[in-house]
C-alpha cells in the first residue's frame, strides 16, 4: 500500500491532544460556521474566519502582506511556529486556510485529519476557554500569487490549450442543472454549467465518512481514473475556491502532484464573465429535446 | 423584545442560546397556515417557515430546517419578534432592522444565513397576499414553491456525509 508523498502534514487526532501546549504549535480552527468555535473547541485554538479576516473587505482578493501580518501577530502565531488546521466539514474551510497562510510562505502548516467532526465524535475535550493570545511580531514576504493560485486569464489559457481543469462542486452544478436558489439569486452566477474541459471530481470524494482522507492508494485511483496525473498543470475550481482548496490539498500534499493551483474566483466569477466559454449539459439536454 | 448588547460576547451567548434552546422550533399545523423555505447553496442552510396569519397578523410561527448556528438562533430570534405582529409589519422589517435586532458585530459577517428565515417569513406572507387576491377573483391559487434542493449525502455539497 503506498503512503501520502507528504505525510508530515497531516496528523491524527490523538497526536494533536498529545500536543497541546507544546511550545511553538499553534492549533487552528477555520468553520463555515462561525459560531462553531464558541460551542467549544480544542483547548488552546484560536480561531480563524474566512471571510471576516482572511479575505479584504473592500475587494474581492486576500488580505495584503500588512493586514496579514497583523492578523497572524495579534492570534499570537510566529513565523516559525507549526499550525495544526482544523474545522467542520471535513476540513474544507481547514484546508482553505492552510491554502491562504501558504499564499503568504508559512512554512510549517498542517491538517488535522477528520477535523472537527472526529475530534467531537471521539469525545475528545472541548473547551469554551479562550486564553488571550501574546501577541507576536509575525513577518512574510508579499503575497505570491502565482505557484498556487489560477486567476481567469490563466484558467481560459489552460482552456484554450486543453490542461487539465478539476471541477470540484457536486454534479448538479457541474451538469449546469443546479445555479441557485429560487429567491437567492445573489448566491450564484448568471450562467450555469462548467468550464469546458473540466472533469467533475466532487472534493468529498477525496474523505471517508468519518471526515478523514481517503488512503494514497484510493485517492490515486480516484483522480487517475479522470485523466489527472502528476504530470500535468492541473487548476481546481469550485464556486468560490473553498472546496478546490480542499482538492489542491490532496493533490499537492498527499499525493505529490507539483503543480496544482486553486482558481479562487471559481464559478461565482466564471459564470459572470462575458464572453467565455461555458459547457451546460443540462441546456444542450433541453434543446436537443426541443429541437426534436 | 429588543435585547442590547454590551459586547461581543454577550451576542454570541444570546446566539448560542437560541441556537440551542430555540422556543419556536418545530412543525405547525392548521387551516390557514402557510409554510415557505429557503436555502443558501453556499453553506446548506435550509429553513422552512410555518405561519399562521389569522387576523392579518402573525398569530403563530414556528421554523424547521437545519443549518449554521446564526442561520437558526436567528429563525428564533424572528419569530419571536414578529409573533403578534401585523403581517404588513413583517413585511416592513428591513434586513438591516434585524441585523440590529440579532447583533450586527457578529451577524453582519453572514448576512446571508442572518436574514434566510426573513426572506423565507416574508415570501410566505406575500404568496398568502396574493393568494387572497386571487381566491377574491376565483383564480387558482398560487402553491408554495418547492423546498430547495436538499445538498445532505450530495457529493460535492457542502454536507456530503450528512454530518454537520
Amino acid at each position: 500500500m503506498a503512503s501520502y508523498a507528504n505525510p508530515e502534514v497531516l496528523v491524527e487526532t490523538q497526536w494533536v491532544q498529545d500536543h497541546i501546549g507544546s511550545p511553538g504549535l499553534k492549533i487552528v480552527e477555520s468553520d463555515e460556521d462561525i459560531l462553531l468555535y464558541e460551542q467549544g473547541h480544542i483547548p488552546g485554538a484560536v480561531k480563524t474566519d474566512w471571510q471576516t479576516e482572511l479575505q479584504d473587505p473592500v475587494r474581492r482578493d486576500y488580505r495584503d502582506r500588512a493586514a496579514f501580518e497583523d492578523l497572524a501577530s495579534s492570534k499570537g502565531i510566529a513565523n516559525d511556529d507549526t499550525l495544526v488546521f482544523y474545522g467542520d466539514k471535513n476540513n474544507w474551510w481547514a484546508t482553505y486556510a492552510f491554502w491562504t497562510f501558504k499564499l503568504f510562505g508559512h512554512e510549517r502548516c498542517m491538517i488535522m485529519n477528520g477535523g472537527r467532526q472526529k475530534w467531537v465524535a471521539e469525545k475528545r475535550p472541548l473547551t469554551r476557554d479562550v486564553a488571550p493570545a501574546a501577541r507576536t511580531n509575525y513577518h512574510v514576504r508579499d503575497r505570491d500569487d502565482f505557484k498556487i493560485r489560477a486567476f481567469r486569464d490563466q484558467v481560459l489559457r489552460h482552456v484554450y490549450e486543453s490542461r487539465p481543469l478539476v471541477d470540484v462542486r457536486s454534479p448538479g452544478e457541474f451538469s449546469g442543472e443546479l445555479l441557485h436558489m429560487p429567491a437567492y439569486p445573489q448566491e450564484g452566477a448568471l450562467r450555469a454549467g462548467h468550464i469546458p474541459g473540466a472533469v467533475s471530481i466532487p472534493w468529498s470524494q477525496a474523505c471517508r465518512e468519518d471526515g478523514t482522507f481517503k488512503s494514497a492508494d484510493e485517492l490515486t485511483t480516484l483522480y487517475r481514473s479522470k485523466g489527472i496525473t502528476p504530470d500535468r498543470d492541473v487548476i481546481a475550481y469550485c464556486r468560490i475556491g473553498e472546496r478546490s482548496s480542499h482538492t489542491w490539498f490532496v493533490l499537492t500534499y498527499l499525493l505529490g502532484y507539483p503543480l496544482v493551483r486553486n482558481y479562487d474566483g471559481s464559478w461565482t466569477e466564471w459564470g459572470n464573465l462575458v464572453g467565455v466559454p461555458v459547457e451546460n449539459p443540462t441546456a444542450e439536454k433541453k434543446a436537443r429535446g426541443a429541437a426534436k | 423584545v429588543t435585547v442590547e448588547f454590551a459586547d461581543r460576547e454577550e451576542i454570541i451567548a444570546y446566539l448560542l442560546e437560541h441556537f440551542e434552546r430555540p422556543k419556536n422550533r418545530g412543525p405547525l399545523e392548521g387551516a390557514g397556515v402557510v409554510h415557505e423555505s429557503g436555502g443558501n447553496p453556499g453553506c446548506g442552510d435550509v429553513v422552512t417557515i410555518h405561519l399562521d396569519p389569522a387576523g392579518e397578523a402573525v398569530a403563530a410561527a414556528t421554523f424547521e430546517g437545519q443549518g449554521c448556528t446564526i442561520s437558526m438562533a436567528a429563525a428564533d430570534i424572528l419569530i419571536d419578534l414578529v409573533r403578534g405582529r401585523p403581517l404588513d409589519d413583517v413585511l416592513a422589517m428591513t434586513a438591516e432592522s434585524l441585523v440590529e435586532e440579532l447583533g450586527r458585530e457578529v451577524v453582519i459577517a453572514r448576512l446571508k444565513c442572518a436574514t434566510l428565515a426573513l426572506n423565507a417569513l416574508k415570501a410566505a406572507v406575500e404568496r398568502r397576499a396574493r393568494n387572497e387576491r386571487r381566491r377574491a377573483l376565483g383564480l387558482p391559487l398560487e402553491e408554495a414553491p418547492a423546498a430547495p434542493p436538499d445538498m445532505t449525502g450530495v457529493e460535492g455539497g457542502p454536507d456530503p456525509f450528512g454530518k454537520r
